[in-house]
């Protein structure tokens, strides 16, 4: 689904990622560790051209997103992105943050639609009013807000939610545009210990909806349960992958060994 | 003292006497002519700033965003860098004769005030653009929109929350500033005042009177920013 070929990042002199080779496949659930500093969140972020790599490429429905002629804002519709700090579009309420993204891009697919049919060169194909997209887009957004608990919380504005909330409303904001692929940043790094669990439980329960899913965090316990194959990087590298049970019961190598005995 | 009192009257008698209605309408047309230059000048000005402001936080790896970055610093430059009243004469006396265009000094005015608060506006809307949190560009790229998508829904209206105090401040300098349209002969607050001294030969009472007119103006305008304020924080806590 999402392959990486000779990823290499650098920030002026500092090379933060070393040669990443790795292939994510439909549906599965990787968890990446490491020690902080070790290039794991940039590697994320490099997945959906967050960051852009110095060189190599990502190959995501068969095209080099990583090359900068792509337009990457297509594909990123398609990859679902989870922050350590949320960011919530402050400005709006819950449900505009969640239904802001698909309503204009379904807008604006109507509109060339539209145009393209005045031409002549469109078959009959249902075009939708701006209402009934947004329409549409609301009981989208309530239904993913009701599956995370949070529907009383709709008119809501961020800066009137506890951190846990905000980042189950910001899963939700990524699940409104149908993704194939979810992104997690460490999203359990900024929230007060009580909080966790109630993130950690949606992402559970995304994870067996058969969602594919990449996630940084320092949850070694959701690592375990949760990851079809852990990777462990440092210094830019992966040093290791397997399965939750190899690394976290047989790791072989060294400095994972000193990690696992620092954070377990 | 005395004597004071006295001007003060024969100023009173002047809107009893038999060309009061003229004395008034020249108050009046300076008075609107102030109001409009700024506003105006204003609205232009929020606008072109906003527009090289986005140009200069854009990121500049392509060949197009670093070409109208080398042109917004030139413009900002040239406005920055001159005093209002040497861009209002070089417009009026050099560009628009040049151009063969016929223009009101009142729409010439404006349009100077206009792109000269333009420049100062560019760095106050690139300061509230920059106390924006990154991460509210991130969230909007991160779902697929464009960067100028993110910055007109996202980005901007919370950068403008952040300056209004400061967007205030030039509102009221551009009201000020307007006295000096006079320079290519258009009638303003200052014009009605200096010509009901001059036809007077009294001039004490009717500039005080005028200053006293910009301190009322600069007080609407300071309660009106207070509102807009407020209204804009609705999205914060406490609301």
């Amino acid at each position: 689904m999402i392959e990486v070929v000779n990823l290499n990042k650098s920030f002026g002199d500092l090379h933060v990622l070393k040669d990443i080779n790795i292939t994510i496949h439909q549906g599965e659930k990787v968890v990446v560790i490491g020690p902080s500093g070790s290039g794991k969140s940039t590697f994320l972020r490099c997945l959906n051209c967050m960051e852009d790599p110095t060189s190599g490429s990502i190959i995501f429905h068969g095209v080099n997103i990583a090359d900068m002629k792509v337009d990457i804002n297509v594909y990123r519709q398609k990859m679902g992105m989870v922050f350590q700090h949320f960011n919530l579009f402050n400005n709006k309420t819950v449900l505009e943050n969640i239904t802001l993204a698909p309503v204009y891009i379904e807008k604006k697919q109507m509109r060339s639609l539209r145009r393209r049919k005045l031409r002549g060169k469109a078959e009959e194909t249902e075009i939708k009013s701006a209402k009934q997209i947004k329409e549409e887009a609301n009981a989208r957004a309530m239904k993913l807000l009701e599956r995370v608990g949070l529907s009383d919380k709709a008119e809501a504005y961020p800066a009137q939610l506890s951190g846990g909330q905000k980042q189950r409303v910001a899963i939700v904001r990524s699940l409104a545009m149908q993704p194939e692929v979810m992104l997690f940043d460490e999203p359990t790094s900024a929230l007060d210990p009580e909080m966790v669990g109630e993130v950690l439980e949606v992402m559970k329960d995304l994870a067996k909806s058969g969602m594919t899913m990449v996630v940084v965090t320092h949850e070694m316990g959701f690592a375990r349960e949760v990851a079809d194959r852990v990777l462990f990087m440092d210094d830019g590298r992966i040093l290791e992958e397997g399965t939750p049970d190899q690394i976290f019961n047989h790791p072989q190598n060294d400095r994972l060994k000193d990690f696992l005995s620092k954070v377990l | 003292m005395d004597n004071f009192g006295q001007r003060v009257e024969r100023f009173i008698a002047l809107f009893q006497g038999a060309s009061a209605d003229a004395y008034i309408s020249e108050i009046l047309i300076g008075l609107q002519n102030t109001v409009k230059i700024a506003v105006l000048g204003l609205i232009i000005g929020i606008i072109i700033g906003t527009l090289i402001a986005a140009v200069r936080v854009m990121p500049k790896y392509k060949r197009l965003p670093r070409v109208l970055n080398a042109i917004c610093g030139v413009y900002v430059g040239f406005f920055r860098g001159t005093p209002m009243v040497v861009q209002l004469l070089l417009f009026y006396y050099v560009a628009l004769p040049l151009m063969e265009i016929n223009a009101s000094s009142v729409a010439v005015a404006t349009a100077v005030f206009g792109m000269n608060s333009g420049a100062y506006i560019s760095e106050i809307m690139r300061g509230g653009i920059m106390s924006v949190d990154p991460g509210q560009m991130e969230g909007g790229r991160s779902v697929g929109l464009s960067f100028s998508t993110t910055m007109i829904k996202i980005v901007i209206p919370q950068a403008v929350k952040n300056i209004i105090p400061t967007l205030g401040n030039e509102f009221i300098t551009l009201v000020k500033e307007t006295s000096v349209v006079s320079f290519v002969g258009a009638t303003d607050l200052y014009v009605a005042f200096r010509k009901i001294g001059t036809s007077t030969y009294e001039f004490m009472v009717p500039y005080l009177v005028m200053a006293l007119i910009y301190i009322v103006l600069v007080l609407l305008i300071t309660a009106l920013i207070k509102l807009v304020e407020r209204r804009l924080r609705k999205s914060d806590r406490g609301r």
